[in-house]
């Protein structure tokens, strides 16, 4: 049967592709808003599917080399890769990072009828849709935890190194003549050795002994991370290197305004000769979301800053133990639930079953979680009424919502 | 192609004044012959004609400067370099056009033959270029013919 379009495309669904646009990442597409691309009609065969299809061609910015289309749009979305780079659309990672990831096992056909009718297959469920819906296994992954981890795996910006020139062949035997007007750079090569310089398209399409994704896997396993301590009553950061005390140490401003995203902060104190500071949170779960969250990657005023769960303050309160002075002018309460003094060993309750009755002592408990008794200020008379102080009635707390009264 | 023969396939006997360019052309003619003769290997497909270009450039130049700067040579014997293709008529009528008076070639100014229907390279000014940037351009070699 001969290759020729008309006759081909009759006896068979596997059609020449033609396409208006290319389906390219941003790094591919380079920092150019004002681009040329060149459109070449059937111009080469697919790398994969090695069907004719139809080619553009573009320079991704000043000083970049021409980049053109290596895969066909069919190719392209059964991955839903870029049709230059072939790393993922979404991430801008190889396929192998997220299929890793997504637990996706894509044993699609790779050659022969098999593949063909594969693709014939596909191309049909792309004439139904309206060419927005992903495709494959990619389309009912819904693991939210594996999408976080991609994300952090992934750049923030695209990469535009990517688009440099090769290194000039002649420049490496010592024989380039062209000087200074040479388009490729003239730079020392990379080691053979490197594993990292053995890449091939079909490899990196298919996900398989990509050298790439098994770096960023690396890296990936090798990051620390920040596990939360089993202690579920601690819900204090640790947030180191404000920088040294002065003008450009970050503030508490600065660490409130970065930090109430993720839940209500009870108490910030920030120990500036120190160049660290406690955050502590309202609730447990606002205070892993923040660990995880800015974990590694929290810049502010250009600073990395560090943050580490907060030491149980059992600990603390054990080697001073006048840490809490027992206030007498407190009447005996029972404690609401959230607020109760617990100890190491004593577990938060859940359920509702009835607390006994605090005991009536003033040995100093180990840890208190708010003072739920008035300051005493100098020059006020201590009252003993049996008011029950709330301390959000008190204006002047850290973390009050309402304006501060003088 | 020696100036012998050239003149032979004219079929006219040169004008007046012919012995005065007749030893510059003569010098230019050997030129040539060097250059087609050169060896291409070691050399890009694209840089190959480059030195034809170059040479086929200052022989023009210098019959346009004979004949319209200097006024050296008379307009019969400059016509006869015409018609004997000493020099490249399509070139100097371009030269004559304001812009194009330092023109290196007529390929490079031919916007057809371009992807996006733009002249050459070598035609951007190099005030509108990187200072750092060296071009050669594939047509001819040439560094910068324009501002």
């Amino acid at each position: 049967m001969s290759m020729s379009k008309s006759s081909y495309s009759q006896y068979n669904r596997k059609n020449w592709e033609d396409s208006d646009f290319p389906i390219l990442c941003e790094t591919c597409l380079g920092n150019n808003p004002y681009m040329r691309m060149m459109k070449d009609k059937h111009g080469r065969e697919c790398k994969i599917c090695e069907r004719p299809f139809t080619t553009f061609r573009w320079q991704p910015g000043k000083g970049a080399r021409y980049k053109n289309t290596e895969l066909c749009q069919t190719c392209a979305k059964v991955k839903n890769v870029c049709q230059t780079c072939m790393f993922d659309l979404e991430y801008g990672l190889p396929v192998q990072v997220r299929d890793h990831e997504l637990q996706i096992a894509d044993n699609i056909p790779k050659q022969g009828a098999n593949r063909d009718f594969f693709l014939q297959n596909v191309e049909r469920t792309l004439g139904q849709g309206d060419g927005t819906q992903p495709i494959a296994q990619i389309a009912n992954n819904m693991d939210q935890a594996a999408h976080d981890r991609l994300r952090r795996m992934a750049r923030s910006q695209p990469y535009y190194k990517r688009n440099a020139p090769h290194i000039c062949s002649f420049f490496v035997k010592g024989e380039c003549k062209r000087g200074e007007e040479c388009p490729y750079r003239h730079e020392k090569p990379t080691d053979p050795d490197d594993p990292l310089s053995r890449q091939n398209i079909r490899d990196r399409y298919y996900g398989s002994n990509d050298p790439v994704a098994e770096k960023i896997l690396n890296r990936a396993a090798a990051a620390p991370t920040l596990s939360p301590p089993a202690d579920t009553t601690i819900t204090t950061l640790y947030i180191g290197n404000l920088g040294p005390s002065g003008a450009q140490q970050v503030t508490e401003k600065d660490l409130n305004d970065f930090f109430y995203q993720y839940g209500d902060i009870r108490c910030l104190r920030v120990l500036t000769e120190k160049g660290c500071a406690f955050i502590e949170f309202t609730t447990r779960e606002a205070a892993e979301r923040a660990a995880e969250r800015s974990f590694n990657k929290t810049f502010i005023k250009g600073r990395r800053l560090t943050i580490r769960w907060g030491e149980p303050q059992a600990k603390r309160a054990a080697d001073n133990s006048n840490y809490v002075t027992p206030v007498p002018s407190v009447p005996i309460l029972p404690i609401p639930d959230g607020l109760a003094p617990s100890t190491s060993s004593q577990q938060r309750f859940t359920g509702s079953m009835p607390r006994p009755p605090a005991p009536p002592t003033f040995a100093a408990p180990t840890r208190l979680v708010v003072p739920n008794v008035r300051p005493v200020k100098a020059g006020e008379p201590s009252s003993s009424s049996s008011s029950i102080y709330y301390p959000s009635q008190d204006p002047t707390r850290l973390g009050a919502k309402g304006d501060v009264i003088e | 192609m020696s100036l012998a023969t050239k003149l032979r396939r004219v079929r006219k006997p040169p004008p007046e004044g012919w012995d005065l360019i007749e030893p510059t052309l003569e010098q230019f003619e050997a030129k040539m012959r060097e250059a087609e003769t050169e060896p291409h290997e070691g050399k890009r497909k694209t840089e190959i004609n480059w030195p034809i270009f170059r040479i086929h450039h200052q022989r023009s130049r210098y019959i346009y400067d004979m004949y319209y700067k200097k006024a050296e040579i008379s307009r019969e014997l400059y016509e006869f370099c015409l018609t004997a293709k000493f020099a490249d008529a399509a070139l100097i009528a371009k030269w004559k056009k304001q812009g194009y008076e330092n023109l290196c070639c007529v390929k490079c100014v031919q916007t057809r033959d371009s992807n996006f229907g733009t002249a050459c390279i070598c035609r951007v000014p190099k005030s509108k270029l990187d200072a750092e940037r060296v071009i050669e351009c594939v047509h001819c070699g040439c560094h910068s013919c324009s501002g």
